[in-house]
């Protein structure tokens, strides 16, 4: 194959339709098999597939390099398509151009004297009109000649923004007690979190999370915010979202006379392990609305503290020593130590953001919605009148553009053109 | 007796009267009265404006577009799919399309009245101004492809049938499915185009990421490429027609998949029930 057809064939449409098809295949692959898991569960699930599934790089089809090769190619085709075809397109932009009619294309008669009145009303509807040795040109909305290069130029954009806008994105996920402080160095603030809380409808059930936290300057500034789910809160270039929930409940381990030995925040499935007596407490769960399954699994009614209660396993040297379930403040004693939960408070979980490729997806998308409609509704209308007979002539939709101007000529000539 | 009893009551009147549209199409298609189809046409626009009825009395009840779980997108989608056939059908007098777009409807109707059809309130995720503008535009994209999709099955019935005549000025029926079902199409991908920005923007604001390869999001990029395939198949001169008729078959299998199948088959946290 010479460089030139290989050139011809990576620009080519065939290529573009097989590129939108693998794509589109490989990507039902990602929707159907779980993504992301270990590597053991697909050898595990799918036996001898999973080895295949994984030289495939099947667990992780939308970063795998088959995935990329296919979008780099699609990328190379849909500019090569593009330069390929700009030319003849910016060229119908200019006056000098004009379609000759399909020798199989409509075209209707005219009586004497209709042509001019006709004119009167292309004229009406902004059509511009060339005088020829036969008759006239009439043509409008040229511009809608680029329409697809448009939207194809709105594609790319949004391909290699988003592709350049994830090599360099960051976020991460944290959680937040009242309080407690999250700094970002290298953005030069803090974020304090106030307050965080649920809002409730009559019904007990929850209406929305609210996190009320300051923004903290290493010069003492302090800026409150508030954010919930759809509506993140930007600080610089970074944007934090509401995500998660939860509550965390304060551990108290006190000796005989009262005195707290220790005290820390447990969140439900984790575990303190107190070692002067060897003792792992294992937080089970905070039930704010306590009740019982009729499978004896606690579970809570909803997130309003009306029957909190608590759910705890001890360990002493890895054997078993009991199952609790303890209304706050209520302990249990062992080996002169007493041990109890209390003061469960909520947490918030945030997700922070940092990616610029989002604008260029923005912008791309702008181009590529600009381009759809410059392609679908302002298409480029041309009409031939020649010799008494009109010729209708378009590319995008002849059938309804001879549709209309049938019409028009209806209400021009009174009667059905043929 | 409530609001939610006559919007109940209505959806059922709807849902007979399209019922009772599909088979009327299907008796004007197989004997050609044309009394018949302008009986199954009255039958749609009264099952429509039944409808509507009924889709208003739930927006007053729940004090919010229709928009929030499976029933209300399937009666919305319903809707969409009725209302983009009449524009076509008043808008071109293509009573014969009705024989293919109303029996989606009815099936589309048919599987919202088996759903759970209690309003819940909005869960966070759900309380955003984009809901109205990302759902909307994807109820008239999917009834756009519907529509489309009747085109094309006609269009291929036509060819097989062999019918039509090619003077002059009057196009045989073919070609006419062909080029409407092309400026309906193309009318459904700037919608769907549309849906998965305005989904895009929204994306960013609630879960901080404008995409996340979630089955819904894939799944409806799928249902774009598909129809990408055919705008391109229909522009190339030599492959308009069947191929692309086929197309736009394949392109409706994907959006149903989008809206149903997915919920059911492969949940992610598009997944509202």
């Amino acid at each position: 194959m010479t460089i030139k057809k290989f050139i011809r064939y990576l620009t080519s449409l065939g290529l573009a339709i097989a590129l939108f098809i693998l794509i589109a295949a490989y990507s039902i692959i990602g929707t159907v098999l779980p993504q992301g898991l270990q590597r053991e569960f697909y050898i595990e699930s799918y036996n001898s597939f999973g080895n295949i599934i994984l030289a495939m790089q099947f667990d992780r089809v939308y970063s795998s390099w088959i995935f990329r090769v296919l979008l780099g190619v699609f990328i190379v085709n849909l500019v090569g398509c593009t330069i390929k075809i700009l030319p003849s397109q910016l060229a119908r932009l200019k006056e000098e151009y004009f379609p000759q009619p399909k020798a199989d294309g409509d075209s209707y008669s005219l009586e004497q004297g209709e042509d001019e009145a006709l004119k009167d009303q292309l004229k009406k509807q902004r059509y511009r009109i060339t005088e020829t040795d036969t008759g006239y040109r009439a043509s409008k909305r040229r511009i809608g000649s680029i329409g697809s290069s448009v939207t194809h130029l709105g594609i790319i954009i949004i391909v290699l923004g988003s592709f350049l806008g994830n090599m360099f994105a960051e976020e991460g996920f944290f959680n937040l007690v009242p309080g407690d402080i999250k700094p970002f160095p290298e953005y030069g603030f803090s974020l304090r979190l106030d307050d965080f809380y649920l809002g409730f409808r009559e019904n007990n059930t929850v209406e929305q999370y609210y996190s009320e936290v300051s923004v903290l300057s290493p010069e003492g500034g302090e800026l409150k915010e508030k954010l919930w789910v759809n509506k993140p809160l930007k600080v610089q270039s970074l944007n934090f979202y509401q995500t998660s929930y939860g509550w965390a409940s304060r551990l108290y381990i006190k000796d005989s006379t009262g005195e707290v030995l220790e005290s820390r925040l447990l969140r439900s499935g984790e575990s303190h392990f107190y070692q002067p007596s060897h003792i792992t407490i294992y937080l089970y769960g905070y039930y704010p609305d306590f009740n019982i399954t009729s499978q004896g699994e606690p579970l809570t009614m909803s997130e309003k503290e009306n029957n909190p209660h608590y759910a705890v396993v001890l360990y002493q040297f890895n054997n078993h020593i009991g199952s609790y379930i303890l209304e706050p403040g209520q302990t249990i004693d062992m080996d002169g130590y007493s041990i109890s939960f209390n003061d469960s408070v909520l947490y918030t979980g945030l997700t922070y953001r940092k990616d610029f490729g989002y604008f260029f997806v923005l912008a791309g998308s702008l181009a590529m919605l600009l381009g759809l409609i410059l392609s679908f509704y302002l298409y480029p209308r041309f009409i031939l009148v020649e010799n008494g007979r009109v010729s209708p002539i378009t590319r995008q939709n002849s059938w309804g553009f001879s549709y209309q101007v049938r019409r028009m000529l209806k209400q021009i000539t009174g009667r059905e053109v043929s | 007796m409530d609001i939610i009893f006559y919007e109940e009551l209505f959806f059922t009147l709807g849902f007979i009267a399209y019922t009772l549209s599909a088979i009327g199409f299907f008796i004007y298609v197989a004997l050609k009265k044309d009394s018949v189809g302008k009986a199954a046409v009255l039958l749609a626009t009264l099952g429509f404006a039944i409808h509507t009825l009924a889709i208003v009395l739930r927006v007053i009840e729940s004090g919010r577009l229709p928009f929030s779980n499976q029933f209300e997108f399937a009666t919305s989608f319903t809707w969409g799919i009725v209302m983009c056939y009449l524009v076509l059908h008043y808008a071109y007098k293509f009573t014969a399309v009705g024989a293919f777009v109303m029996p989606i409807a009815f099936l589309v109707m048919g599987y919202a009245s088996m759903l759970p059809k209690n309003i819940k309130p909005l869960m966070p995720a759900l309380q955003s101004g984009w809901l109205p503008l990302h759902v909307g535009t994807a109820v008239i994209s999917y009834g756009a492809f519907a529509v489309a999709a009747g085109l094309s099955t006609m269009y291929l019935l036509n060819l097989r049938k062999g019918a039509g005549s090619s003077g002059k000025g009057s196009l045989p029926d073919a070609e006419v499915c062909d080029y409407l079902s092309y400026r309906v199409i193309a009318f459904g991908f700037l919608m769907l185009t549309l849906v998965i920005i305005t989904g895009a923007i929204w994306a960013k604001a609630a879960w901080s990421r404008y995409w996340g390869w979630d089955p819904k999001e894939t799944w409806s990029l799928i249902t774009w490429l598909i129809y990408s395939v055919y705008l391109h198949l229909r522009f190339n001169r030599g492959w308009k027609g069947k191929p692309a008729a086929l197309f736009s078959i394949i392109g409706f299998i994907c959006v149903i998949f989008t809206f149903i199948g997915v919920n059911t088959f492969l949940p992610g946290i598009h997944s509202y029930r």
